[in-house]
């Protein structure tokens, strides 16, 4: 049987790319230095609403792809969860046919335009680049290629809807339009099967809409994605929310026949310290999803979000990144991130830390809120903040932070947004008792065909992990389908 | 009939027996089978700091070793330390609640810190579940030689302090007996306002394994030898110091128990009895302690209470002397 690997030697071997590889000497491609993203003007961008990155022109990215080494062993492929096919369609691009590029990355990724502007590509393809493992040098710019890959296909008005195996007739659902979801949603339709997802928003594309911001995300992006899927023959409900609107149950009477539980982890995590709950304390869903999905930086709308002047935002991952450049774009005059660890612990992307840094985010790094204080209205006007110095590691590896005894002081805060997590979704698994889930409530799957304890009924992104990244919650989805597929054909065999 | 009652950080007990912080007061069924079996008063299992960093580890060990949990860009992950302890709280949170709605014995929590940090915030979310006291079990084992004696006592009076400015319920301390000057530790203790103090903590003893050249635990449960030096001290102290004292360590038997009652404790804390003879054994001891009392002439607790304390015992060099003259140069 054909392995990947095969696949992949064969791809490489074809006449194309042997000329490629012939047409310059991997000296000169090592010497390109790295390419450098074109961004908006900081102080200007931090007062706009539009995408930071502006994207490759084509020279700059067929120069970029001229770094690539095409290697025998590309083992870029090995960091990246849905197992792109890294060189050929950055090959592609070397070519100038981006066109093709765009069909190389949608053979495995359903979201490509996506997941070059959020994927973590630091420490998952490029952090495997032959560049970073070998050479000590700073890796080809893989995310931002693809990226342009997408972007160019879908300014060109050629956009592909990648073919579709004749209708079998089965029907799936699809719980959460997510990145996870959406995955699924793209190979189960590609295989032939009448696909259904149920969205609880009146808008599609989950965390990638409501989590995600429109200057590094913007939706018009995701709608198109989305688009491409509807082209393929996936229908979307929205205001569904499965387990109140209908049970699973509900729906296996209406024909469905397997499902995918990708409801997400919408349910903010808070310190639990004295004043949290005073007013305009929020957490980062409630922050993001007011502004991202529902107007809320627009002062004539329904439910505007108040817009602080001294924002503080605890966390340091990419949601607090998100909620602290939002601050800043509201129109607050100090925008700070309190961290209790340092920066080079934070799991934020490494981009969206210095885009932060360069729109005038202050960082309060070793520092962490111990109470907050409000004014006669409930209105939170201080917090007490404990510094922090870095102890002994834990089991990661990670120091742990510890608390710096006596060393708390006052700052000044009308806003404070508290980005320190989320947890699973309970809908489905309270609305399905025998469904298993662990001690967190991340509903417990076989790691290989992504199955719950409950047959045919599958799971995956952040229900499961309880906070993962879009490229993981794609790869589960993914997986998921391939699982679901094996699944109902062994249903069918036996029919 | 004597009357067994007594008063215990301003709460009224039935009787001076309660059931100490341990595994014995996990859960709502088995505190009201120590309350049917006539406990005065039962402490909750300890929320332990330690005990919660341990589970944080195992936790990161776990997520780092199956993703499937978290992944490591997670920022739940990045604060698991804080969810864990949330999580264990919340659970104490509802066994106080479940308890107090079926239980007519108060019902003290108990806190085991070895830091004045952000842990004691969470004193008042006790409060608000409906405990009726406070136990804080303030654990410091001096082992850092840079730090001096001086600093570590001020961690004790921090978390008091802070303790104290979050809740209204009355706040007991359980402490070491490892200070420099015990006296003057107990009596500063006792001005700060809390209720009462329960001497003393029993720590943990690592032990060797001299086969296996490995550590293992030593005794398990305390055995009454060692109520002694709680006595001496309660019986120093109990007219020394402006709040309640209580016995813990080495309470056996219902002698042991009115021995403690006599230095001056206003109750006793008892769990490796219970956990050697069963719940019944606190029948055993309230029944040694009512046939005392009768065979006395006692009718209440406060009747005899403190009778041999230091300063109303006729010998009270006898609570000060350290080394065993007698024996070991004949002179009495």
């Amino acid at each position: 049987m054909e392995t990947i690997s095969d696949i992949l030697k064969s791809e490489r071997q074809q006449a194309w790319r042997d000329e490629l590889r012939k047409s310059m000497k991997a000296k000169e491609r090592t010497s390109i230095p790295r390419v450098k993203m074109p961004e908006q003007d900081p102080h200007v961008r931090n007062k706009n609403h539009s995408e930071v990155n502006l994207g490759l022109t084509d020279e700059m990215a067929i120069k970029e792809a001229q770094r690539c080494l095409d290697c025998v062993d590309p083992t870029c492929i090995t960091g990246c969860p849905v197992g792109i096919n890294i060189p050929k369609f950055i090959k592609r691009i070397e070519q100038g046919e981006f066109l093709e590029s765009a069909k190389t990355l949608k053979e495995t990724n359903a979201l490509p335009a996506v997941c070059g502007r959020v994927c973590p590509q630091e420490v998952q393809c490029e952090a495997n680049c032959f560049y970073v493992q070998k050479l000590k040098k700073d890796p080809v710019a893989i995310g931002f290629l693809e990226r342009f890959a997408a972007d160019y296909e879908r300014n060109s008005g050629n956009i592909s809807v990648p073919g579709v195996d004749n209708k079998n007739g089965i029907k799936v659902a699809v719980i959460g339009s997510g990145p996870a979801g959406l995955a699924v949603a793209g190979d189960m339709i590609k295989w032939g099967y009448d696909v259904t997802v149920f969205e609880a928003l009146h808008e599609i594309g989950g965390v990638l809409k409501y989590g995600i911001p429109e200057f590094r995300l913007p939706n018009e992006i995701v709608d198109v994605e989305i688009d491409n899927l509807k082209q393929m023959g996936v229908k979307f409900e929205t205001n569904f929310i499965v387990g109140t609107t209908a049970t699973v149950d509900d729906l296996r009477k209406e024909g469905f026949e397997a499902f995918f539980v990708g409801s997400g982890a919408g349910l903010p995590k808070f310190m639990n310290i004295p004043g949290e709950n005073y007013r305009r304390i929020f957490s980062s869903n409630e922050y993001l999803t007011r502004v991202n999905l529902m107007n809320a930086a627009n002062p004539d709308y329904d439910t505007p979000v108040f817009s602080g002047k001294n924002v503080a935002v605890i966390g340091g991952g990419n949601t607090a990144m998100d909620s602290v450049r939002t601050s800043k774009r509201l129109g607050a005059d100090r925008s700070m991130i309190i961290y209790r660890r340092s920066i080079e612990e934070m799991p934020a992307r490494v981009e969206e830390v210095k885009h932060a840094q360069e729109e005038g985010v202050e960082f309060m790094n070793l520092n962490s809120p111990v109470e907050y204080f409000a004014d006669e209205k409930g209105n939170v006007n201080k917090m007490l903040v404990q510094k922090m110095e870095l102890g002994e590691p834990d089991s990661s590896g990670r120091r742990r932070p510890v608390p710096l005894e006596g060393s708390e002081y006052e700052v000044k805060v009308d806003t404070v947004v508290v980005a320190i997590g989320v947890s699973p979704n309970p809908l489905i698994p309270a609305s399905m008792p025998e469904l298993e889930v662990t001690d967190w409530g991340t509903i417990k799957v076989d790691k290989d065909t992504m199955q719950s304890s409950v047959e045919g009924i599958f799971a995956g992104g952040d229900i499961v992990r309880g906070g993962a990244t879009v490229i993981l919650a794609m790869g589960d989805g993914r997986k998921a389908a391939k699982g679901m597929h094996e699944y109902l054909k062994s249903k069918v065999g036996k029919k | 009939m004597a009357d067994l009652t007594t008063k215990y950080l301003g709460l009224s007990l039935s009787n001076p027996i309660i059931i100490g912080s341990s595994g014995l007061c996990a859960s709502v069924d088995n505190i009201l089978d120590l309350e049917k079996a006539g406990a005065g008063a039962v402490i909750l299992k300890s929320l332990f700091e330690e005990q919660i960093m341990m589970e944080v580890d195992a936790s990161l060990r776990e997520a780092y070793r199956n993703d499937m949990i978290y992944s490591a860009k997670s920022e739940s992950l990045d604060y698991i330390d804080l969810h864990i302890r949330e999580r264990t709280l919340s659970a104490y949170i509802e066994l106080i609640k479940e308890a107090k709605k079926r239980l007519m014995i108060p019902l003290i929590a108990s806190i085991n810190c070895v830091s004045s940090a952000e842990w004691t915030n969470y004193a008042n979310r006790l409060e608000e579940a409906g405990a009726d006291a406070l136990e804080l079990n303030i654990a410091i084992l001096p082992t850092d030689e840079n730090t001096g004696a001086d600093k570590i006592e001020k961690v004790y009076f921090d978390i008091i302090e802070k303790i104290l400015s979050k809740v209204k319920i009355p706040v007991a301390v359980k402490m070491s007996p490892c200070f420099t000057n015990l006296a003057q530790m107990v009596k500063r203790l006792s001005a700060t306002g809390i209720n009462g103090i329960v001497m003393f903590n029993r720590f943990y003893t690592p032990d060797f394994d001299i086969n296996n050249f490995s550590e293992k635990s030593s005794n398990t449960f305390s055995a009454p030898s060692e109520s002694g030096n709680v006595r001496r001290w309660i019986g120093i102290m109990s007219s020394r110091v402006d709040c309640d004292l209580a016995a813990s360590t080495g309470v056996h038997s219902s002698e042991d128990m009115i021995k403690q009652l006599l230095a001056g404790a206003r109750a006793v804390q008892v769990v490796s009895a219970i956990y050697k003879n069963g719940k019944e054994h606190i029948q055993e001891m309230l029944g040694g302690l009512h046939r005392w009392m009768n065979e006395k002439g006692y009718n209440t607790i406060e009747q005899f209470r403190g009778k041999l304390s230091q300063d109303k015992n006729e010998n009270p060099s006898a609570y000060e002397r350290i080394q065993f003259m007698k024996y070991f140069s004949e002179i009495k």
